[in-house]
């Protein structure tokens, strides 16, 4: 008779882990409703796009320009007559694409580089150490900032990399190459450590012993048992993300001709001293629930998915 | 003089000046720009101009009071003689000058200015080696010029004195002449141009490639610390003399209080202190604190400053704060280049034509009077001309290719790209380029632009560069579309017309790589004419062949707001005011 209890998986255990916090479930309610927004603005950018006419979030209205808060206006006007509120709006697609291309530099070599270095230990190892101490000991910001204005200048020049931002926009994804070639330390460290571990683990001994090839072993074996580490990772990036992309567009480096939550302060910062808050404080506080909602609930998700990691138990004992 | 930022010392010299024991140091506080350096063969830029004129100067300057603007002499004792051909200009130096003493020269005591200075200076003007942008002053012009410069440009390692070239020539220590190829009416009013400055030859050497950090010169300040992007600070030469306030000017100078200080010696400033503030909030708050003696008018600032009848608010009347609003004998505009392949020039007269509706329709296309309302509160009027108004040449003929968004769009039908499409149905692209990376105004300035052009189905990529990736990518020719303005060098339109000459081609003047033989051969004939009705009426000929052309799309014609501080003396709107530090002043206060 077979009698082996149903056990609930990892992400099952998280999930009712989870559903026990209720701030935790708050932000991911929060959450739910930013993707929402998103999906809709990525929605009415594509559609314009390939219908090939201007996006209304784009169509100014010089005649409308830094008008206050109204019923049609619920956060006033910008510089050029554009409704604040459909900007903040645009504002959450760029800061999920953010997130989201950035990503797609920072996993793949922060995850490759530590899984080697990790795995094969030694010379590698070292190697890969020494690389990530360099561009650590550089400060983030700075070397973000040159990377950027480099892609941006090679973006400019030449022909095959425009036909790329006809679709993403330069300087969006300037500042993502920036993030990314500076933003994968960390992951690489947690991967390295993990790999460290696993590596002489049983059931890599047997693996080997049964004649996997090394990439089998990494991949095959030792990689599910991370995975969830990049999970964590990522959503405790995120917010990072979103807010360095701002102090970079602050700055007049980030994004250029769309409208970024960063790129809405500067825009706001000239005004502010008339009093026109409404355009910076619609951006600042979208900025502030996003960020806000990801760190609590990417905190809860990190104590869910990996005990070990819990800061909160640790500290009780 | 201002205190809050004044040293120690000068806190206790005002002290003694409140005590009535001892005049005060006069300092003035101001905010300046980014610029390249202190070296004159690098003066292109307004700012870079700015700055070298308060260290360097040349044998001739403008009457600061007087109009219309004469030369005078400043290094030179009088006035050239002129040879009756017109062809060789002979000025005596004046004696007794000094350059400064500093290390570069042998046991650090500077030495007498000479002739020789002056043909060295105006050599590495036009060395290619330097690449300076003003070689225009004098390569067409100057005897055996082109033919040395060519040597140069084919033997890099040849010494500057190989080939012989007897165009500047030192015929005693204090005796300069310059041969010329064909007259020159222009000559004097080029040599007031920071390019033509005087520098010594030891400071060169001394500090080669740091020569631009270390300027000698012998002009009315010398540099005390620079600190790039922050703070720069110049005080009184005590090298400098020969010169004193002038004690004659137009009809209402003395009533305007510019004659107060007629005869005193210059410069009256003992020193002057720049910030380099990017933050106009920041210009503002520190203006109105009294902290710097002038600020312009940012655009979201001018409804809280600027009445609706353009003039003073009440409040900064009351503080006695004065508004000079002055035209700056410039035009802005949008610049194609005639080498590219889409918008440029062609052999082929049929493509020719197309490609230049396109340019016709980019400049129709561009709502410029809505363009000043938006981004300049009107300050900016429309451009109908190449040359602003006030220069021979200028007409109010209206701009044919003003905007009209209707006509935009036919053009570009006629130019292949109906709706912004061409035959393939690709939608047409165009990069345009613009100084200002990082800076708010300038983002919102290219949204407009992006936004007109879309209108009429183009989509406009815009590049906004760091201002000396600009100017190198411009000088280079590296460009399709490029925004730009140019301000009048002299009072002479040949100063703009020279922008569209052929053979000043890219890494010349003409950025726009814009050629036209009819134009070449008028502007050939121009040059050597001296100022009469029939060169204006050639001057109107040519401006008219170069707007049917389109090479440019005339944007605007700025006119500056200024706020000065009641205790800044001496202030008077000058077109070309590169030189005229020296006769600023401060009163108490």
């Amino acid at each position: 008779m077979n009698d082996v209890i149903e056990q609930p998986g990892l992400w099952g255990n998280a999930w009712r882990q989870l559903r026990r916090q209720p701030l935790a479930m708050l932000c991911l309610a929060i959450l739910v409703v930013y993707v929402g927004v998103w999906v809709y603005a990525e929605a009415t950018f594509w559609s314009a796009k390939i219908r090939g006419v201007t996006p209304a979030y784009k169509i100014s209205n010089y005649d409308q320009r830094n008008l206050s808060p109204s019923r049609e206006h619920p956060l006033g006007t910008n510089f050029a007559g554009r409704d604040n509120l459909n900007q903040i709006v645009q504002g959450t697609r760029i800061a999920f694409e953010i997130g989201l291309l950035t990503s797609v530099i920072v996993i793949p070599l922060g995850f490759a580089l530590g899984a080697v270095a990790g795995y094969f230990g030694r010379k590698v190892d070292t190697g890969v150490v020494y690389l990530y101490s360099v561009v650590d000991s550089v400060p983030g910001i700075l070397l973000i900032l040159a990377i950027a204005y480099v892609v941006r200048s090679a973006v400019d020049r030449s022909v095959a990399m425009q036909t790329v931002t006809r679709y993403v926009d330069s300087g969006l994804l300037a500042v993502c190459v920036g993030m990314g070639f500076t933003g994968w330390v960390g992951l690489c460290r947690l991967i390295r450590g993990e790999y460290f571990k696993h590596r002489d683990r049983q059931y890599v001994l047997a693996a080997r012993s049964l004649g996997a090839s090394h990439t089998a072993i990494m991949f095959r074996h030792i990689m599910p048992n991370v995975l969830h580490l990049i999970i964590i990772n990522f959503s405790l990036r995120f917010p990072g993300l979103i807010l360095t992309e701002a102090v970079l567009s602050y700055l007049g480096v980030g994004v250029r001709d769309e409208p970024s939550w960063g790129a809405m302060i500067n825009d706001a910062k000239q005004r502010l001293w008339l009093g026109n808050w409404w355009e910076l404080g619609g951006a600042t506080l979208a900025m502030l629930f996003l960020v806000l909602a990801l760190n609590i609930f990417g905190d809860a998700l990190r104590d869910a998915l990996d005990p070990k990691l819990r800061t909160a138990e640790a500290k009780t004992g | 003089m201002n205190l809050r930022f004044a040293s120690a010392a000068s806190l206790l010299a005002a002290f003694l000046w409140l005590a009535g024991v001892a005049s005060a140091e006069s300092i003035l506080h101001g905010v300046g720009g980014d610029f390249k350096g202190f070296d004159p063969v690098d003066s292109g830029d307004v700012e870079s101009a700015d700055q070298i004129s308060r260290v360097y100067e040349g044998l001739v300057e403008y009457h600061y009071l007087d109009r219309p603007y004469h030369v005078i002499p400043r290094l030179a004792a009088a006035l050239p003689e002129i040879a009756p051909d017109g062809l060789t200009y002979t000025f005596r130096i004046r004696r007794g000058v000094r350059f400064p003493d500093d290390p570069c020269f042998p046991g650090g005591k500077g030495r007498e200015l000479t002739a020789q200075d002056f043909v060295d200076s105006f050599q590495r003007v036009l060395d290619p080696r330097l690449q300076s942008q003003g070689d225009w002053i004098f390569v067409n012009h100057v005897r055996g010029a082109k033919a040395w410069v060519e040597h140069l440009n084919q033997n890099p390692s040849a010494t500057t004195n190989a080939p012989v070239f007897d165009g500047f020539i030192a015929t005693d220590r204090y005796t300069l002449e310059i041969r010329l190829a064909q007259p020159y009416p222009q000559l004097l009013w080029v040599l007031t141009m920071p390019y033509a400055f005087v520098v010594p030859r030891e400071a060169v050497e001394y500090y080669g490639k740091d020569f631009r950090n270390h300027p000698v010169g012998t002009g009315p300040y010398r540099l005390v610390k620079w600190r790039r992007n922050y703070r720069i600070e110049f005080e009184r030469n005590p090298f400098f003399s020969g010169q004193t306030y002038p004690t004659s000017g137009e009809a209402g100078d003395r009533e305007a209080g510019l004659l107060a200080d007629a005869g005193r010696p210059l410069p009256l400033l003992d020193r002057i202190i720049e910030y380099d503030i990017r933050e106009f909030y920041t210009t503002w708050q520190m203006f109105l604190g009294g902290q710097l003696f002038s600020s312009g008018v940012n655009k979201d600032y001018f409804e809280k400053v600027i009445t609706p009848e353009l003039g003073l608010t009440p409040a900064l009347t009351a503080r006695g704060i004065q508004l000079i609003k002055a035209p700056s004998l410039s035009t802005y505009y949008i610049g194609f280049n005639m080498l590219d392949p889409v918008v440029g020039q062609s052999t082929d007269p049929a493509v020719n034509d197309r490609h230049r509706k396109l340019r016709q329709a980019f400049a129709a296309a561009i709502d410029v009077k809505k363009y000043c309302e938006v981004l300049t509160n009107n300050r900016n009027t429309p451009a109908n001309s190449l040359l602003p108004p006030g220069v021979a040449g200028y007409t109010d003929a209206p701009y044919p290719y003003a905007f009209n968004r209707e006509r935009a769009k036919q053009l570009l039908a006629e130019a292949g790209y109906p709706a912004g499409k061409d035959a393939k149905g690709n939608p047409l692209r165009l990069t345009m380029i613009m100084p200002g990376a990082g800076s708010t105004d300038a983002r919102q300035a290219a949204d407009f632009y992006v936004e007109q052009l879309r209108a009429i189905g183009v989509e406009l990529e815009v590049q906004q560069l760091t201002f000396a990736e600009y100017l190198r990518r411009q000088h280079e020719g590296e460009t399709q579309t490029f925004f730009a303005g140019w301000v009048i060098d002299y009072p002479d339109a040949q100063n703009f017309l020279q922008l569209f000459y052929g053979p000043n081609k890219c890494p010349g003047v003409n950025s726009s790589n814009y050629q036209n033989p009819e134009f070449d051969r008028l502007y050939e004939k121009i040059v050597s004419m001296n100022d009469s009705p029939e060169r204006t009426a050639i001057y109107e000929q040519m401006v008219q062949l170069v707007i049917a052309d389109t090479p440019w799309a005339l944007m605007t014609y700025p006119l500056g707001y200024g706020l000065f501080q009641p205790w800044f003396k001496n202030y008077k709107h000058h077109a070309f005011p590169y030189a005229n530090w020296k006769y600023y002043n401060v009163s108490p206060h």
